[in-house]
């Protein structure tokens, strides 16, 4: 084995090592309870920031997470139609869908990063989804390893 | 006590909100027009209003006689007739809808009192359109309407008589009558106007219209109803015969019976302390300290974005003439401000801050919580 597939294999990460960073409304499901410090409770390499509303979640800030070590970023709002600030989900979704200024960096990588709207109440089916996005990111990463 | 009840209640309409949302989907959950609604309904109202004001003649002879014509002659007559009427009961049904849900989810008070008293004052002329157009019909329901309204502002100490006077529009019930009634049911619709006017002031963006699904939604259940229980007369209002006719509107017309209950001063009381208490609701919680945010001078380059953004019209720009090459500034409305910080999400120079959660704060939390 060369040195560098040997760096490449230590790229690829299983489900459980995938690192994700939520930046996540503080409004939307409600994580009394459910974190420790800023690790959510029960999903292995996950790190929750909570801001007052997805609006405020400005595109450095996910730049930040990728730079700092995530593997995959979510950005966590209300249910689309539900912001207590009335439109900071649609803009928070409009920006990471490249329509809505200041934009998202081209580098930052768009596959592994997620737009995630959950009301307080969805507390289980955020788990199961923040799973099901460290399972994508996984695939994901094996993904751009062939690509590169 | 009140917080409990309040927290309550917001879970239990975001739950009804995520049945919604798994049935219909978040673009198509009615919850979410909870302000467009009632605005539809209004609309239709005005629409099919007109219509009617075209053949309806305000008189005591001809009153009766030209909804009738409305009713029975015209094509499609009695279903712009039915439309009105449910309409009606629909738009009240959502307000209640749309009152309940801001109420319980937070949304009233701080920055949004504007919208909260308008709205008071918007459910207070509903309630006036409401009763006289009952009125204009002029069959027995209308004269018994007209006698216990004619009583109830009489029954008010010093300004009662006037006001009675007033509503008669003289001394006894006359033509006039009709057209005060008239006056009342189209003017306070047109007032409806300008009190949204109001309650949109503070409200970027209103979510003003419904969806193509739901509109079609509303008017189909407006129209079945229009159809399966067709707005009718009563036998038409004589002079000479003692009127006994009063099929009840429990949205509009529940005055009357409240005042067979308690009398006139009692329904006075009721109305004054409900209004009252409605109105001060904001006044039951205690508002957190003002923290709003904020503009670095050094920082803002003048890019609009955050005005653009701001949900509650917090942010205007200013001219400036401070020797800086940018030639202008964000400037933040204090008591507007709602501290949600999309203005921060929207700025790209670090220029516009919350003072609590600064966001190169937030950028220093995701890097230690990513290397903990
Ligand atoms: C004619 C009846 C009414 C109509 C057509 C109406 C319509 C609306 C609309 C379109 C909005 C904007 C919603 C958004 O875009 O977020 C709104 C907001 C609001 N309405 Fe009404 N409304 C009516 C009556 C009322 C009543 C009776 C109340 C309560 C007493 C009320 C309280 C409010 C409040 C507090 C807001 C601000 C909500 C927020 O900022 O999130 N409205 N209304
Ligand atoms: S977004 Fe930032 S730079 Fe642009 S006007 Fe607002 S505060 Fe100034
Ligand atoms: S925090 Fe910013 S966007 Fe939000 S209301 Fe205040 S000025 Fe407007």
């Amino acid at each position: 084995m060369t040195q560098a597939e040997t760096q490449s294999e230590n790229k690829l990460k299983t489900k459980d090592e995938v690192k994700v960073a939520v930046i996540a409304c503080a409004r939307s499901v409600n994580l009394e309870g459910e974190l420790s410090a800023t690790k959510l409770n029960g999903v292995s390499n996950c790190d929750v920031i909570q801001v007052p509303c997805s609006g405020m979640i400005q595109p450095r800030m996910i730049e930040a997470a990728f730079n700092a070590g995530a593997d995959g970023v979510i950005a966590m709002g209300c249910q689309i139609g539900d912001c207590h600030f009335r439109e900071g989900n649609k803009f928070c979704r409009e920006r990471l869908l490249g329509q809505r200024p200041p934009m998202i960096k081209k580098t930052v990588p768009k596959r592994r990063l997620k737009g995630l709207w959950m009301s307080e109440v969805q507390v289980d089916d955020f788990k199961a989804r923040v799973e099901d996005f460290k399972g994508y990111v996984a695939e994901q990463l094996v993904e751009e390893q062939k690509g590169n | 006590m009140l917080t409990s009840f309040v927290r309550s209640g917001q879970k239990v309409i975001l739950r009804i909100e995520d049945i919604l949302n798994k049935v219909f989907s978040s673009e198509q959950n009615l919850l979410y027009y909870h302000g467009a609604m009632p605005n539809f309904c209004m609309w239709m109202l005005f629409l099919s209003g007109l219509l009617l004001f075209a053949y309806y003649t305000p008189t005591l002879e001809a009153a009766y006689q030209s909804v009738e014509y409305i009713t029975d002659k015209l094509p499609y007559g009695d279903v712009i007739r039915g439309i009105h009427r449910y309409a009606a009961d629909a738009m009240l049904l959502t307000v209640i809808l749309h009152a309940l849900r801001v109420y319980f989810t937070d949304r009233y008070r701080e920055y949004r009192l504007i919208a909260w008293y308008s709205g008071v004052a918007l459910s207070v002329f509903m309630l006036i359109i409401g009763v006289s157009g009952y009125i204009l019909v002029w069959d027995e329901r209308s004269f018994i309407i007209v006698t216990k309204i004619t009583d109830f502002l009489g029954s008010l100490p010093f300004i009662g008589s006037s006001l009675a006077s007033a509503f008669l529009n003289g001394e006894v019930i006359s033509n006039y009558t009709m057209s005060m009634s008239f006056f009342l049911h189209t003017g306070t619709s047109f007032a409806l106007l300008v009190l949204l006017w109001v309650h949109y002031m503070r409200i970027s963006r209103p979510v003003v219209n419904v969806t193509w699904a739901i509109g079609s939604l509303i008017s189909g259940i407006i129209l079945l109803f229009a159809g399966l229980f067709p707005a009718i007369s009563g036998p038409e209002a004589k002079f000479t015969v003692e009127p006994s006719y009063f099929d009840i509107d429990w949205f509009y017309l529940w005055l009357f019976p409240l005042i067979d209950t308690v009398g006139n001063i009692g329904a006075w009381l009721v109305l004054i302390a409900g209004v009252t208490l409605v109105t001060l609701l904001p006044n039951f919680v205690r508002n957190h300290d003002k923290e709003p945010a904020s503009v670095s001078k050094d920082h803002c380059v003048g890019c609009r974005l955050c005005s653009i953004d701001c949900p509650y019209e917090a942010i205007y720009m200013a001219p400036r003439n401070d020797g800086s090459k940018y030639k202008e500034i964000a400037v933040v409305i204090d008591d507007r401000c709602a501290e949600c910080g999309l203005c921060v999400g929207a700025c790209n120079f670090d220029a516009i801050e919350l003072p609590n959660y600064k966001s190169p704060q937030v950028m220093d939390d995701i890097r230690i919580a990513l290397q903990s």
